[in-house]
């Protein structure tokens, strides 16, 4: 029953961010179709580009939200004692832990982007469905690596509030780097689509971009690799 | 029946209980063939090790006065000591008694008597034999 | 049935930077038992129970749990499925409910006993629905606890059990390891109530500064230590009296105490042949066979 006891913890995180992440977009695109008015397809598509930067950022609050926790925060609320007593690995439980937030991470971008995509369509102005999975692919598929990093940093440091500090403090320590260092390894800049719309349409091209998608898949395992060694080590 | 057994007499509680099971055989508490309380059963009650318990009417049963039968608990065993051990204990508890009273006669205090006699019995048989 | 100790450990030892936790601990608990594990506080024995539930690392030195090595995590886990233990800070999920709480432990063991869980619900009065967060620190105990009991392992670890419990709570306490322990379950516990102990325990380790310095059947130790009174007329010469199993010696004017660990009669024949004047020999409780021996320490 680890997957239920993962879901009553993160339980309430969730469905704050999920109520949040949706009536944002709802409310967003509402009016976004009430200022482009007929049909300015253009402009209606650069604000939704936009809005994609809104979800991006609340998103990526989110799920470095959903990553913590775990046995070392447990150590601190006292009840790693009983959950190390379990017949089961440190391994296995960190994996259902991982399991149960990459689910909810993934409804966190589906479900605001289906609300847009309602929305729009019920105000006659239907957003290509290829664009929402468009967005949907590069939100997940280049943002897990936050939530992944969160999952590592809730490895390591030890403390109830000191984790989630280290973990957001390290998201914008990255943005500030993309955005003076990296800028071709910008990943705000994948995941939000920037790098690949088109200036004219403010569309999202047809060919997706796998190759930035799946290197920053490649990290986030990496990343959730590593937090299963450096749990298997430590002492409790 | 009634057994109190004290952990801090320095006597194992096993033989404390073994003794008050023969005391109760022979003043007639317990009756010939009747059945004594469950290993389980008389450790929850006494809050005491089941393993106490086991002890005892493993010891007793090795001595020939339980009978355990397996399935379905222990026996006080019906071919049992004579009425002769009565007596035996019945005598010495007389001269016990004069005794006693002898001392008292003499001032010493029940608790003074007390301490004397414990302190004697803490002594093992060999001691004692060479005095 | 195999006479395997439940729990066998050979040199264990934990050394941290500043200090040595456990110290070549060589421990051997028989099955079948209810053995106690007495130390004072920072003594050594939660970070020796932590070791054999893999919980922590030994620096060195090895053991074994119902046969199974405490150092290979799949070992250990295995074995994990037929132990029961209780931390000593009684730890609960605070967001479940008790309810849930029961459904989540019984679903990881197959020696689950629903109908024992059920009375001890009832038994203990717990409220099905409430919250662990929103239950009184007794309660927290009984259900932290019932965890334990509503199964059956083949070894049961607690550490200090009684603590958070009133009076009836600690009789009920010790009722339930008996009738466990009848059942056939080994126990392995640490405790701080001397009493409890010297009730139900057939065997006692007395653990100090990480090193093992009693470990004996109860009965064994109730029949040896001994505490000698005795009064010369003279100033008594104490050297006399060091020999196997004197463990201290205190001496007022014309009397002397002895406290020895065996061999008491060997003392008092001494003394008779020393001309004494009293002699007083009296037992000696586990409490202070544990503070002797931890000060001797």
């Amino acid at each position: 029953m680890l997957w239920y006891k993962g879901w009553l913890e993160t339980r309430s995180r969730f469905l704050t961010c999920l109520i949040v992440l949706t009536a944002f977009c709802g409310v967003f695109v509402h009016y976004a179709q009430g200022f482009v008015r007929p049909e300015w397809s253009r402009d209606f598509y650069r604000l939704l580009s936009i809005a994609q930067e809104y979800v991006v950022i609340i998103w990526i609050m989110s799920v470095v939200l959903l990553g913590m926790g775990g046995l070392v925060r447990e150590m601190a609320t006292g009840t790693s004692s009983l959950t190390l007593s379990l017949p089961v690995s440190r391994a296995h439980l960190l994996s259902v832990r991982v399991a149960v937030g990459v689910l909810e991470a993934i409804t966190l971008g589906v479900v605001p982007w289906a609300t847009i995509f309602l929305v729009s369509s019920a105000g006659g102005m239907p957003v290509q469905f290829q664009q929402v999975g468009f967005y949907v692919l590069l939100l997940v598929g280049g943002g897990l690596v936050y939530f992944a990093m969160a999952v590592l940093v809730s490895s390591l440091v030890e403390g109830e509030y000191t984790a989630p500090a280290v973990a957001f403090g390290l998201v914008f320590l990255a943005a500030i780097l993309f955005d003076v260092w990296l800028r071709s390894f910008n990943l705000w800049r994948l995941v939000t689509g920037d790098f690949y719309i088109d200036r004219n349409t403010y569309l999202l091209p047809r060919h997706f971009p796998w190759k930035g998608t799946a290197a920053s898949l490649v990290v986030a395992a990496s990343m959730l690799i590593a937090s299963i060694r450096i749990l298997k080590e430590r002492e409790f | 029946m009634f057994f109190k057994l004290n952990p801090t007499t320095g006597q194992p509680l096993y033989l404390q209980l073994m003794q008050q099971i023969r005391h109760a055989a022979e003043t007639g508490a317990l009756q010939d063939g009747e059945q004594l309380p469950g290993i389980r059963t008389l450790a929850e009650e006494l809050v005491v090790s089941p393993n106490t318990i086991a002890k005892a009417y493993s010891e007793l049963e090795h001595d020939g006065i339980l009978e355990l039968r397996h399935g379905s608990g222990a026996f006080l065993t019906v071919r049992r000591r004579t009425r002769s051990l009565i007596d035996h204990v019945q005598v010495a508890r007389r001269r016990l008694r004069d005794l006693i009273e002898r001392l008292r006669e003499e001032g010493l205090l029940d608790e003074e008597i007390r301490r004397a006699f414990e302190a004697e019995l803490l002594y093992p048989a060999e001691i004692v034999g060479k005095r | 049935m195999t006479n395997t100790p439940v729990i066998l450990t050979r040199d264990l030892t934990k050394s941290y930077a500043s200090l040595k936790a456990v110290q070549g601990l060589n421990l051997s608990v028989e099955p079948n038992c209810i053995t106690a594990f007495l130390g004072q506080n920072g003594a050594g024995k939660s970070t020796t129970i932590k070791m054999l539930l893999g919980m922590i690392r030994p620096s060195s030195g090895d053991g074994t749990v119902l046969g199974k090595r405490i150092t290979d995590a799949g070992e250990n886990r295995e074995m994990r499925r037929k132990v029961a233990y209780v931390a000593e800070n009684k730890p609960l999920y605070g967001y479940m409910s008790v309810e849930q709480t029961v459904r989540f432990a019984s679903s990881f063991y197959p020696d689950w006993r629903t109908d024992v869980a059920n009375r001890l619900l009832s038994q203990y009065k717990l409220p099905h629905r409430r919250k662990v967060k929103s239950l009184s620190k007794g309660m927290r105990t009984k259900l932290a606890l019932l965890l334990a009991f509503a199964r059956r392992p083949d070894l049961l670890i607690l550490d200090e059990p009684s603590e958070g419990l009133d009076p009836v709570g600690i009789e009920h306490l010790l009722q339930t390891l008996v009738a466990q322990s009848a059942e056939g379950v080994s126990i392995f516990f640490s405790s701080h109530q001397i009493a409890e102990v010297e009730r139900i325990a057939d065997h006692v380790c007395i653990l100090d500064n990480g090193r093992l310095l009693v470990n004996a059947s109860l009965d064994r130790l109730r029949q040896s230590y001994r505490r000698i009174d005795l009064v010369f007329p003279f100033p008594p010469p104490e050297r006399e009296f060091r020999i196997v199993g004197v463990e201290k010696i205190r001496i007022n004017g014309n009397e002397m105490s002895v406290f020895a660990s065996m061999n008491s009669e060997a003392v008092v024949e001494r003394a008779r042949n020393l001309k004494v004047v009293s002699v007083e020999v009296a037992p000696v409780g586990l409490r202070d066979i544990f503070l002797e021996t931890v000060k001797e320490n």
